[in-house]
């Protein structure tokens, strides 16, 4: 009796509640509003929402521009959102409220909540022979494809590589290039630790403070291991425990790596000698430090292989058709060769279409500038990440709070990731009916 | 038929008359009724919206299990209560945000009285430090915690220049799980204890001087003139300090958010910060919800405790 009626008040009250709001999967959501410049009148028009500041939107911004000049049907609106977290926040909030942007940048790690909760357009039905399979980079465009569907397509897709110093390597006698494995990096540590800087000795290795376990995903299967088999956690076992047990060595034993707020800005000011950091941070690395910056592949160890990473481009199911068109337009002008290579040689993303390789500018500046072509040589090695990482909910969360402990009070490896392990797998089980549902 | 059941009677008239006044009264009522509903509605409507309306749709969340993107909402009844009041981080997320809500609450007072007494001192320039101490009360919370951020910087902060000439290697503030709690109390406090201060310091100028002078007539000296007299007397101000401070500070965000985000590992995680990371970085709807409904229940019941017992503690007139 309690509990009929205890069903019917909860029922009662969901009902009522629901009136008020959540996405209805096939419902039409308006646009978030937007001034249309007059010359651009008639168009139908495109809001893309995106996450690149700076250089990077500067870039955007180029693109877009020269695409609505390319043409007389559709204008992109270009809007600012904040970093991948703050779109993703964004987008969810703005479903709520029966409004979608046509087009969004989603990371790597934020697709695939759209994707499982059906807020995803399908892509396959707007392919041609100038925007597909057959033209995207096969591994970068691989990993939006499930089933045999897309759903994203890469835009600014990335690999971290090995940032060095190359005053600090010249003073500490070392040679100009990148170590080749953690072993090596960590036997030049003494060299560099005598070179000063800041009125301290300069320290070898910066890691992430927030979102360090992109990069620790690839260390961890340099060391061996694996975040996860599937679902399956697996980051308390052997390989994943030597990678942070190296990475606790070199920063309480050794004193030669600790945790930064910002790597990058550490680095640019010279305070540390190297840093596992986005390849798409080149541009403006190379701008902002005030020395010769080296670029290289990640160490290896035991094992290469690293993560692949940054944002690609969904488009929205809740949005007329018309848009969806339009916004596919938008789509296969960022797919022409010359544009991802401008994309690539403005920022240091990695050129998602195959042939922006073969894009004279784009071969000059990796002529004049080797450092641009790193992250496209090392790609070999890069693969997609384990699904914990991808489709739990806020495990890179977990996973980089844990490296926290360790890098901040030395806790036992083994024994943070047995508590992360844990929280991963409840976190693992919150998806698993829809992963089994729509990826397996 | 008997007398007793005839109507009562009176002179037509009368009744007229009385039902008249009776219509008007109603309607006089009425009409005030009317301008009451009038001149509150504005206000009710936007406090319903706002602020009525989120908490009891939060309360609904709170028994859902809810991604924010999926179309529609699972009711779970209460198992977001069960799994969050039994899980070891959430006593430990409680445990971190009371003390240091008791940090701040009981470092603001302290400081601000002291402050206070300070700055009712004839001294010059007393304006300029007034102002000085207070400014940081109403500066935006992500620049005070850019500013500090930077003076905690080991590498090139401002304290390791204060520090290091003493001969002591400054801690990593933000970066080690022991000074990480600590740093942000002192962030929390340098924002807060102007406000403190500058309510003490009013409370301090309207106490009635006779008291004061009287005991000192009979002899007591300033520490007891302080603890026996102006203390007691500025209860109401301490009382207003304290629901205010327990409850701006249980929702602290803005300089946790940019300073450590909670960590490092979970050793600043408050119970506002976890709100923010199950609701928007876990997109957890149900469970961000629970934790504010505990959050709710704790400062409902905190605040009462403190009414009660300050009631019989706080008049003096």
């Amino acid at each position: 009796m309690t509990m009929r009626r205890r069903m019917f008040l909860g029922l009662a009250a969901g009902t009522t509640l629901a009136g008020c709001g959540y996405r209805s999967v096939d419902a039409e959501y308006s646009q978030p509003p937007g001034a249309v410049p007059a010359k651009y009148g008639n168009r139908v028009r495109v809001v893309f929402w995106t996450s690149y500041g700076g250089a990077n939107g500067k870039a955007v911004d180029k693109l877009v521009a020269k695409f609505n000049d390319s043409q007389q049907d559709v204008y992109v609106e270009v809007q600012f959102q904040g970093s991948y977290d703050d779109v993703a926040q964004k987008v969810a909030a703005a479903l709520v409220a029966k409004q979608a942007p046509d087009l969004a940048i989603l990371s790597d790690v934020t697709w695939e909540r759209f994707f499982l909760n059906d807020a995803l357009e399908p892509l396959n039905s707007y392919f041609t022979d100038g925007f597909g399979p057959a033209v995207f980079q096969q591994k970068l465009f691989g990993e939006y494809v499930v089933k045999g569907q897309s759903w994203a397509v890469p835009f600014a897709r990335s690999t971290p590589i090995l940032y060095y110093n190359k005053d600090a390597f010249a003073k500490a006698g070392l040679p100009d290039r990148a170590p080749r494995t953690w072993s090596e990096l960590r036997s030049w540590g003494p060299e560099l630790s005598k070179v000063q800087s800041g009125g301290r000795s300069l320290r070898t290795l910066a890691l992430a403070k927030v979102d360090g376990d992109w990069q620790f995903q690839g260390n961890v299967w340099q060391f061996g291991g694996a975040y996860s088999k599937g679902l399956d956690v697996t980051i308390d076992q052997d390989g994943a425990v030597a990678a942070g047990e190296w990475q606790r060595q070199m920063v309480h034993v050794d004193k030669l790596a600790y945790m930064a707020h910002s790597p990058s800005t550490d680095f640019a000011n010279g305070l540390v000698a190297m840093m596992q950091e986005s390849t798409g941070g080149l541009k403006s690395m190379t701008s902002k430090a005030k020395f010769p910056v080296g670029a290289g592949f990640i160490p290896s160890e035991v094992a290469s292989g690293l993560a692949t990473g940054g944002g690609g481009i969904g488009m929205m199911r809740n949005i007329s058709t018309e848009r969806k068109q339009a916004a596919a337009t938008f789509l296969t002008f960022l797919a022409l060769p010359e544009n991802s290579a401008f994309w690539t040689t403005q920022t240091g993303y990695l050129p998602v279409v195959n042939a922006a390789r073969e894009n004279p500018d784009l071969k000059k500046l990796i002529a004049e500038q080797p450092n641009f072509g790193v992250a496209i040589a090392q790609l070999t090695n890069a693969r997609q990440q384990d699904a914990i990482r991808l489709y739990g909910r806020n495990a890179n969360v977990a996973i980089y709070t844990g490296l926290q402990q360790i890098y901040a009070d030395n806790t036992a490896v083994k024994k943070v990731f047995g508590s992360v392990a844990k929280r991963l797998e409840a976190i693992g089980d919150e998806v698993k009916r829809l992963y089994e549902e729509k990826v397996l | 038929m008997t007398a007793l059941d005839l109507p009562v009677r009176t002179h037509p008239d009368e009744r007229v008359l009385a039902g008249d006044a009776d219509n008007h009264r109603r309607r006089r009522r009425r009409r005030e009724y009317g301008l009451f509903a009038l001149l509150v509605a504005p206000n009710l409507i936007v406090i319903a919206v706002f602020a009525y309306w989120p908490i009891i749709y939060n309360a609904f969340l709170s028994l859902t299990d809810w991604n924010m993107i999926a179309a529609r909402p699972t009711f779970v009844g209460l198992a977001n209560y069960t799994r969050t009041l039994s899980d070891p981080a959430f006593h430990k997320t409680l445990w971190i945000t009371i003390v240091f809500t008791g940090l701040i609450v009981v470092g603001s007072l302290v400081i601000g009285l002291a402050l206070a007494f300070l700055f009712n001192l004839p001294l010059k320039g007393r304006g300029a430090v007034r102002t000085m101490a207070f400014a940081p009360h109403v500066l935006s919370g992500a620049a005070v915690a850019t500013i500090w951020a930077f003076m905690f910087d080991p590498g090139y902060g401002l304290l390791r220049a204060l520090i290091e000439p003493l001969g002591a290697e400054p801690p990593d503030w933000m970066n080690s799980s022991d000074w990480a709690l600590p740093g942000l109390v002192i962030v929390y406090l340098w924002k807060n204890v102007g406000f403190a201060a500058l309510i003490y310091l009013a409370g301090l100028q309207g106490l009635p001087k006779d008291l004061d002078e009287a005991a000192a007539i009979d002899g007591a000296n300033t520490w007891t003139r302080f603890w026996a007299i102006k203390l007691p007397l500025l209860a109401p101000i301490t009382f207003f300090l304290l629901i205010t401070t327990v409850i701006g500070t249980f929702q602290a965000f803005d300089v946790i958010a940019v300073m450590t985000g909670g960590g490092p590992g979970d050793a600043t995680t408050t119970l506002s910060w976890s709100i923010y990371n199950e609701g928007f970085k876990a997109f957890n709807a149900g469970r961000a919800a629970t934790l504010s409904i505990i959050m709710f229940v704790i400062l409902l019941v905190v605040t009462t405790v403190q009414a009660r017992v300050m009631e019989r503690r706080v008049h003096y007139r």
